[in-house]
């Protein structure tokens, strides 16, 4: 389980998350809406600690076995974030290697600094990198450019390296915001399946309510920073989205009707 | 028309156009006055300064000539081959310090790009935390750039002694701090995507360096790294003058003793390899960028 | 089911590798290339290096005296009181800089179309200029300054002959490509309106290359006064003949001094030039980058 209490991060005087307290149960899909700039990414990024968070707790609890995740320093950071495995908008894939070197970076943090300058995996490792992009269909590229694949494709090479690094929690931040529907739906379908099948913990933060609603176990919606609705999908009525994206009464605004209109997915 | 709809509005819009015209005008021509008068200021405070003097300038031309006709002795067509032999009549020694200036070329450049292509990593500014490491980093391969190497070269050939050792060390340290600076440029245009995914995995520092930026600068790399081979080439013929090795010394020697026909020899061997070198850098740099661009 | 990497068996392992053997190791011609490389290119350092005495006590010993040179005698810098000289020697070096590129630059102007495909239509007296300015441009500025002073007398004079000459090889291959690259369609409306040849090249061709041709020039006088100011070890004028005096009279302090003078004077230039190029004779910031060749060299 992962709690999050009283968490703050400012950036100067700007708090981009303010006082966010949440639980999340082992095996959750949680949905984090809201529009850009409520937080949803620093948020993420907290618990992933690319960044330090300025006040509050995170807290890690696996069994008997329960992680500071907001102390963490050197190798225990480095470990921990192994372990909570990031997913991006833009990737993150290293245009020029390969693939299957790009799933296998997956691996380094469970590998000494002087092996891996040489690019040296054990063989169990390249046979789990190939195991891991057969689950996102992606196996036949293994060995081409990572920027000779499509957004689609390089959005499934970057799940197959977050699953090499054996995590328990994967975050997602706007996975499918630069991908066709077609891919979205693929994509939305790899993670609900590795979250159902492997009873990975997925936090995904999602720009269009519908697939919120379709993907997900419960839904978080984030406004200025702070939290304003957590709840079931099926409550996630068009009056609170609207709540959550500041739209008054029958205004429309160019955001949340994108966000409520596009993208379908899986609606044939 | 439409163009009898205008309204006073855009009457404005004109004269306000002219108006910014004339001004772009006056001040271009108020720039070139100033950029002239400051020209001319310094021509002729130069010219002072250097005790700049046309006569002996055109008394030295007879002289010039001399030197450059003396460069090549006379080769007659009977004993073309004979002739030739007896103008690179020192041939082994020339060859033999022709290799020395490429083999110190070649040792400056790599030990040089592997050290200040390491440094650079701490010379740009997205891959360091601290200011401090990026802002000395930054100041000693500045220092070791801008000293030039012929400088370098006078003070090693002080301290290990006369020989090749010296122009090793001096283009070394030269070609640290000018493949630092420019790798380290390159690290900091680099896409900053790749290094968050590494980071995001648990890499430490130098896993990311590895994995995330090395693949990125690479190409930029080994270009300049092949610009500084040319570069390095005509450094290790000059570093001699100074005495610290190649056939730059062999060079110095023999204008020293108005040796002309050595001279001659010996410039013509610098400047058909420098050459050499140039074509051979530059058709492996495009074979490699060709290769490069088939990859994508 | 989950991926864990202790439930990958042997079998897998095999399998996997049967599916996608290049996954798990490197084609043998990969290895052959990558063993040669490595080794190829560290027994070739490994014997530059004992060839050139770096296994031996010289070595060593050279960095002792180096390290006790820089410990004990080179700090403080002092020679203050002789700062006019030096700032004079300063001020020459400058001018040679000045002057070499100024000479260069009005020589290699027009001898520059000359060696430009589309100024030049004879081809071979295009090639001819060209390789006429790589022979200037090959030998380098140490070379022709030994050259000149021993054709016209020790002093400034050669130190600027010798970068009025390699920069006038620069320079025609500089303007020239620059000429190359320019639009066309300004050049055909000149001729289409019946300009003549010198017409063509004032009001077709010099509006589109100057501002290039100055930035360009600009940046080899940035790089002529590093150049200017070691030309003086050879007795060819400047700051360097009073730096390799004191190096050679193992006056460390005042040597220093000078060193630390000509960093400050090169980054000065450098500002300064970097500054005009991109305020006045550049708006934007993109095109100030140097000339392709030469750049940052000394």
């Amino acid at each position: 389980m992962l709690k999050l209490d009283h968490v703050t991060k400012k950036f100067g005087d700007y708090a981009a998350v303010n006082d966010v307290s949440i639980k999340v149960p082992t095996g959750q899909m949680l949905g984090i809406i809201g529009r850009s700039g409520a937080g949803k990414s620093t948020l993420l990024r907290s618990i992933n600690r690319l960044h330090d968070i300025t006040e509050g707790s995170i807290v890690f609890k696996n069994g008997e076995t329960s992680v500071k995740v907001d102390r963490l320093k050197g190798r225990a950071l480095l470990e921990w974030r192994a372990h909570c495995a990031m997913i991006f908008q833009q990737f993150n894939l290293v245009p020029r290697l390969n693939v299957i070197t790009n799933v296998l970076i997956g691996r380094i943090n469970y590998n000494g600094t002087i092996s891996t300058l040489f690019n040296r995996f054990s063989a169990s490792e390249r046979a789990m990198a190939v195991r891991a992009l057969d689950q996102l269909g992606v196996s036949e590229q293994c060995l081409q450019r990572a920027d000779t694949l499509s957004g689609g494709q390089q959005q499934r090479v970057a799940i197959a390296r977050a699953l090499v690094q054996e995590p328990k929690i994967i975050l997602a931040d706007e996975p499918i915001s630069s991908l066709d529907p077609r891919n979205a739906q693929i994509v939305m379908d790899a993670l609900r399946a590795i979250n159902k099948d492997q009873g990975i913990t997925v936090i995904a933060n999602l720009h269009t309510l519908d697939t919120a609603k379709m993907y997900c176990d419960r839904i978080i919606g984030m406004k200025e920073g702070t939290i304003v609705f957590d709840g079931l999908p099926k409550k996630l009525t068009e009056k609170t989205a609207r709540g959550i994206y500041g739209v008054g009464g029958d205004a429309t605004d160019e955001e949340f009707s994108t966000a409520i209109t596009s993208t379908t997915l899986g609606a044939a | 028309m439409s163009i009898q709809a205008t309204t006073q509005g855009s009457d404005d819009a004109v004269r306000n156009f002219e108006s910014a015209y004339v001004a772009y005008q006056r001040n271009k021509r108020t720039f070139n006055i100033i950029f002239l008068v400051v020209f001319a200021l310094c021509f002729v405070l130069s010219v002072v300064s250097t005790e700049f003097d046309i006569v002996t300038l055109i008394g030295g031309f007879p002289r010039t000539r001399d030197f450059l006709f003396r460069l090549i002795p006379p080769i007659t067509y009977d004993e073309f081959a004979l002739d030739v032999l007896d103008w690179y009549w020192n041939i082994g020694v020339w060859m033999e310090n022709l290799l020395n200036t490429l083999l110190m070329a070649f040792l400056a450049t790599l030990l040089g790009t592997l050290v200040g292509g390491g440094l650079s990593f701490f010379a740009a500014r997205n891959l360091v935390k601290h200011y401090a490491t990026y802002w000395i980093t930054r100041r000693i391969l500045e220092i070791a750039r801008t000293v030039p190497d012929v400088v370098w070269a006078l003070i090693f050939v002080i301290t290990f002694g006369v020989g090749p050792m010296a122009g090793v060390l001096a283009i070394l340290i030269h070609t640290i701090g000018a493949q630092g600076k420019l790798f380290a440029e390159v690290n900091e245009n680099i896409s900053q995507h790749p290094i968050e995914g590494v980071r995001a995995t648990g890499g430490n520092w130098v896993q990311e360096i590895r994995y995330a930026v090395l693949p990125q600068v690479m190409p930029n790399f080994v270009s300049y790294t092949f610009w500084r081979i040319e570069l390095n080439v005509r450094s290790a013929t000059i570093v001699g003058f100074v005495g610290a090795g190649g056939i730059g010394h062999d060079l110095f020697i023999a204008i020293q003793l108005l040796e002309f026909p050595d001279v001659g020899a010996i410039l013509l061997i610098v400047v058909s390899t420098i050459m050499l070198i140039d074509i051979a850098s530059e058709k492996l740099r495009h074979y490699l960028v060709g290769k490069e661009a088939l990859k994508r | 089911m989950s991926l864990k990497l202790n439930q990958i068996t042997e079998q897998d392992i095999s399998l996997e590798r049967s599916r996608f053997p290049r996954v798990f190791s490197k084609s043998p011609g990969e290895l052959a290339v990558s063993y040669l490389l490595w080794g190829g290119f560290s027994l070739l350092t490994i014997y530059c290096l004992y060839r050139f005495n770096f296994f031996s006590y010289d070595f060593v010993f050279g960095l002792g005296t180096l390290g006790n040179i820089i410990a004990t005698q080179m700090f403080p810098p002092t020679g203050f009181a002789q700062l006019p000289l030096f700032g004079k020697a300063i001020a020459e070096t400058l001018a040679m800089a000045f002057l070499g590129t100024v000479f260069g630059a009005i020589v290699g102007l027009p001898l520059s179309f000359f060696a430009s495909r589309n100024m030049m239509p004879v081809r071979p007296v295009q090639f001819g200029f060209r390789r006429f300015a790589d022979l200037l441009r090959g030998f380098d500025y140490l070379i022709w300054a030994l050259i000149f002073v021993r054709a016209i007398g020790l002093g400034p004079m050669a130190g600027i002959m010798a970068i009025a000459i390699v920069e006038t090889g620069t320079f025609i291959k500089l303007y020239s490509e620059t000429i190359e690259n320019l639009d066309t369609k300004q050049v055909e409306g000149i001729r289409a309106a019946g300009g003549s040849r010198l017409q063509v090249i004032r009001f077709g061709v010099m509006p589109q290359v100057l501002p290039v041709i100055l930035s360009n020039t600009l940046y080899m006088f940035e790089h002529n006064t590093r150049s200017a100011s070691i030309l003086g070890i050879v007795g060819a004028g400047g700051i360097g003949f009073l730096l390799s005096d004191r190096l050679r009279a193992y006056e460390w302090q005042e040597a220093n001094l000078i060193i630390i003078l000509i960093v400050i004077t090169v980054y000065a230039i450098d500002y300064l030039s970097k500054f005009i190029r991109e305020r006045f004779i550049f708006g934007d910031r993109d095109r100030v980058s140097g000339p392709v060749v030469d750049s940052d060299d000394v």
